[in-house]
């Protein structure tokens, strides 16, 4: 059972740890998963020094997630355009790996490499800035943060096979970063925005993620709200799998009508 | 139960041309193509650039689905049992590209071995042996971008041998290579063909088609035109003969006028250098020789030359002189 188990989960990892190989000294990757990040924690802790050492921990978590998403918009969303780009998309459709599959392994290696960010702020925070860094509840973070990663994959799923349908949508590309990070909570709280953006924070897989993760490492939320955004998590992964799914069933049989496999 | 089964096959590419007035421009690259392939058989498809052969090879390989017809792998047809189908093939397309440039050789071979769903232990195993029997033997740990073109086209080789496919798509797999590179790829396909593989091959070039394929499919204008073993081909040609007649800076007068001639089946211009080879295939034979030598008039004459005609005269009167 374990071996039949990891057999069908070998592609995802053994793609993960390709694509890791590959991205490591990515100059673009290594600035949006870790440069970014990184400039906004130090704006934001200078910002907020005034406001205790609490907040730290709230600033390092918030700007690791706003590495997260700009990793899910511009790496994972590219993830099947880079290999039409690169001319390997041919090679991985006729395999007998679904493509997303695939891709998931890449978002993994992907979301993988976005953590690091939220490792460097809080080293950041650490020694830079000074500030006594522990999180509240450990275990509900680490299981916050893995319910995370399996949203954002899931989620960077959708958001893929969209922008090789519809590239008039990835035009936008750049301006869906920055209302995520405020909509979501990233870096404070969503309860400052005007009240009518608080349905469509709701419906953002990040600002459940958010919720999650700054109730378990700041310790400013009941067991029941962090149960609760969990469901959420869960609930939209199934759904953004569910929808994913589909997606690549079209995006596929599309591609084989256009011939547009290949940039040649 | 034949390996391959191509029935009826027809594929057109759909394009927009225009900004404001948009319209839907068609190009019919594959118009009916039928044609079987036994089990263990080498096959090869020949035709000129745009003909469709690689339009065939892409529906088989699950790449491109059929505008109408037909098309079956192993028994399983190329739409809706596309993953039985990409279970059981390997394909290779000439080129470069299709490879990972920044991992090695051998990190490219373990990646596509685990999407194969081959078992680490025996893509271990069969990397050293494939890099061997592709001539990459001690050059696996450096990285794809640093190879030569032959070397990625011999990679995409060992990777497509991975899990050890029934069938194998080689699209003009030589192209590029050095002539020791492509005779040692040759000898790949022969010990491939040993193994009792199912491979279509398709290639621009007619003495690697003679000497590797059991039959021949000749395609044109997403036709099949002739169909037969290379021997049986070259049959059709037997009644003429080859005269080669080496010239500099022919005009294109003069070669309408052979081509007139009434003793003259067709004409074709091969440009070498700075020369022209005149291939003309003639019933007469030696014969032709001293009335085509008037029909030149002032044209500069090198070599002349009378043989038998090969695969490439038969594919040259199939195809009109088009390749």
């Amino acid at each position: 059972m374990l071996k039949s188990v990891w057999t069908s989960w070998r592609p995802v990892f053994t793609v993960a740890e390709m694509t890791l190989r590959q991205t490591v000294m990515d100059s673009f990757i290594i600035f949006t998963v870790l440069v970014q990040p990184l400039l906004i924690a130090v704006m934001a802790l200078w910002m907020l020094r005034d406001k205790g050492s609490d907040i730290a921990v709230f600033v390092v978590v918030g700007s690791g997630m706003t590495g997260l998403w700009s990793s899910l918009l511009f790496v994972c969303g590219n993830s099947i355009n880079v290999e039409r780009w690169s001319g390997t998309l041919e090679t991985l459709v006729g395999l007998p790996t679904p493509l997303e599959v695939i891709v998931f392994g890449k978002n993994l290696a992907n979301v993988f490499q976005s953590l690091v960010s939220m490792v460097a702020s809080y080293m950041l925070a650490a020694f830079l800035f000074g500030y006594p860094l522990h999180l509240a509840q450990p275990l509900l973070f680490g299981v916050s943060l893995v319910l995370t990663v399996l949203a954002f994959i899931s989620f960077g799923l959708i958001v893929a096979p969209i922008f090789v349908m519809n590239p008039s949508v990835q035009q936008w590309q750049n301006a869906m970063e920055f209302p995520v990070y405020i909509l979501s909570g990233f870096l404070f709280p969503i309860a400052l925005l005007p009240g009518w953006t608080t349905p469509l924070s709701y419906l953002l897989p990040p600002y459940w993620a958010a919720r999650a993760l700054h109730a378990t490492s700041s310790g400013g939320g009941s067991l029941q709200e962090v149960l609760f955004a969990w469901g959420m998590l869960l609930l939209f992964s199934l759904i953004d799998l569910l929808i994913a799914s589909r997606l690549f069933k079209l995006m596929l049989v599309k591609a084989r009508i256009d011939a547009t496999l290949n940039m040649e | 139960m034949s390996a391959i089964e191509v029935r009826n096959l027809r594929r057109v590419y759909r394009t927009t041309v225009g900004v404001l007035r948009r319209s839907v421009k068609e190009v019919v690259a594959v118009e009916d193509i039928t044609f079987d392939v036994s089990p263990g058989e080498l096959f090869g498809l020949l035709g000129p650039n745009g003909a469709g052969k690689t339009t065939t090879v892409k529906v088989l390989a699950t790449l491109l689905i059929p505008t109408a017809g037909s098309a079956s792998v192993m028994g399983h047809d190329v739409v809706s049992g596309g993953d039985e189908v990409r279970k059981r093939i390997g394909f290779i397309f000439g080129g470069e590209r299709g490879l990972y440039w920044r991992l090695s050789g051998i990190d490219n071979l373990r990646y596509f071995g685990s999407l194969y769903h081959v078992d680490p232990d025996v893509v271990k195993q069969r990397i050293p042996y494939l890099l061997e029997l592709v001539g990459l033997k001690g050059r696996g740990n450096e990285r794809v971008e640093g190879y030569s073109r032959g070397m990625k086209q011999r990679l995409h080789v060992a990777r497509t041998l991975l899990h050890d496919p029934e069938v194998l798509f080689l699209d003009e797999p030589t192209i590029g290579l050095d002539p020791v590179g492509a005779r040692e790829f040759r000898q790949v396909i022969r010990d491939l063909q040993a193994e009792k593989k199912t491979i279509l091959l398709t290639t621009h070039y007619m003495f690697e088609a003679d000497a590797l394929c059991q039959r021949v499919g000749v395609i044109n204008h997403g036709h099949i035109v002739a169909l037969d073993s290379p021997a049986g081909l070259k049959q059709n040609v037997q009644d003429l003969s080859v005269v080669e007649l080496e010239m500099f800076g022919v005009p294109e007068e003069v070669i309408e006028r052979i081509r007139r001639q009434p003793f003259v089946d067709s004409v074709a211009v091969e440009n070498r250098d700075q020369r022209q080879v005149l291939l003309v295939h003639s019933l007469r034979g030696s014969e032709a020789v001293p009335d085509l030598m008037a029909s030149l008039n002032d044209v500069r004459v090198g070599r002349v030359l009378v043989r038998e005609p090969t695969l490439e005269d038969a594919y040259v009167r199939l195809v009109g002189g088009e390749s």
